[in-house]
């Protein structure tokens, strides 16, 4: 009898007592659960979840060669960023940037100045080309680059540094980013039919995405109280 | 007005006991909206010591310049940060709740890593030099470049 951790927050599956209460027998081995099983408390995919011994239940492909961390002269081919320096962002960047100081000023009760760079977060969006053949498939693959290169590179250069709050964002990011792989992977077999007669909600502190007819009690990932969720309505055609 | 913290109360929490309104020295407390009077307040913090449900709290009228980071950490993070804002470009074009969920998701994560590449705080130098660099650059009409002007009025660099 094993046990199965959910890496987005922590809950186990115990193969010797089951989850009477959602009709799963105790001594129910994990590969008898269904493949389509969701982390009772987040959502996660049965597939993302990791035997507890450290060893992965379902093979999965082997993460990419991490990039070693930029050492000085390494990084001239890839046009280092000066901080400060903003010629290259994309107006979506810029909105990103200006929404984020929007919080920022939001944190201080600086209501003004949240005004202010709201409005200018929304003239860059505005600004913002579209992307081209968008497609849920080509918006796998970047989550899937985000998970086996950008963060774990990210991850290895914080820690190398010692970095407690980068190292703080990239743990929620690296849930995050889970949960949407999982999401998205579900989306592909299912389509609409996975959001009908229920709720989608986002943590409006960490961007875990929930799907369900309440928010969670606490987001699973940055812990905040579920009235920090906030509920996402479709698109209007 | 001098004192280097000042009383916020939030409203969510206030359960209207009103010993902020008994105990505060300069009727700072004591207002129309319910928001405590910056100018009026001496950040003696009385009020926050005797709210019975914690609705009050004190906060710095300056903050200490942002930590720096490594610059390869800084590098790592705007990586990410592109990475995350390229997504929620994606998802932007696509149908249905789960992509308006994974478009606010994307800017939620990305406006979290910026923060950890220089940008926490609105009064760093980095945010002004941004700012200012957006005067300097043209633009198209559309622009709100009052809105810059007045945010460099409002937050000196504190660095």
């Amino acid at each position: 009898m094993s046990l199965y951790v959910c890496p987005i927050c922590g809950y186990t599956y115990d193969e010797s007592k089951g989850i009477p209460e959602a009709g799963i027998a105790a001594g129910t081995r994990w590969d008898d659960l269904p493949d389509d099983w969701t982390c009772p408390i987040c959502g996660a995919a049965k597939a993302d979840f990791v035997k507890q011994d450290g060893e992965e239940p379902a093979s999965r492909p082997a993460p990419a060669a991490v990039p070693a961390p930029s050492a000085a002269g390494t990084v001239e081919d890839s046009a280092p960023v000066q901080v400060g320096d903003m010629a290259q962002m994309t107006p979506l960047e810029l909105s990103a940037l200006c929404s984020n100081l929007a919080r920022g000023c939001e944190k201080q009760y600086r209501s003004e100045e949240a005004a202010l760079f709201t409005e200018l977060a929304a003239y860059f969006k505005g600004a913002s080309p579209i992307t081209s053949d968008p497609s849920t498939t080509a918006l796998v693959s970047l989550v899937e680059a985000d998970l086996e290169a950008t963060l774990p590179t990210a991850r290895g250069v914080a820690e190398g540094a010692k970095d407690r709050g980068a190292l703080r964002a990239i743990t929620w990011n690296e849930k995050v980013t889970h949960i949407q792989k999982s999401l998205l992977t579900r989306y592909e077999k299912e389509g609409a039919a996975m959001l009908a007669n229920t709720g989608v909600w986002v943590c409006t502190i960490c961007g875990f995405i929930f799907i369900g007819d309440n928010p969670p009690e606490l987001c699973p990932v940055c812990k905040v109280p579920g009235w920090k969720f906030s509920r996402i309505e479709g698109r209007a055609s | 007005m001098s004192a280097e913290r000042y009383a916020v109360r939030t409203i969510r929490l206030c359960t209207k006991d009103c010993l902020c309104l008994y105990i505060c020295p300069t009727g700072a407390t004591d207002t129309e909206n319910s928001i405590i009077d910056k100018d009026k307040c001496i950040g003696c913090g009385k009020c926050a010591d005797a709210c019975p449900s914690s609705a009050i709290s004190m906060v710095p009228r300056a903050f200490p310049p942002q930590q720096a980071h490594a610059d390869e950490v800084t590098q790592a993070m705007r990586a990410l940060f592109a990475s995350k804002v390229a997504q929620e470009s994606m998802a932007a074009g696509l149908p249905d709740a789960l992509a308006v969920a994974l478009e606010k998701s994307d800017r939620i994560m990305a406006e979290d890593a910026i923060r950890e590449a220089g940008y926490m705080l609105p009064q760093s130098g980095n945010a002004h030099a941004f700012l200012q660099g957006l005067l300097d650059g043209n633009r198209d009409a559309g622009f709100p470049r009052e809105a810059v002007k007045r945010l460099l009025e409002l937050l000196p660099a504190n660095e």
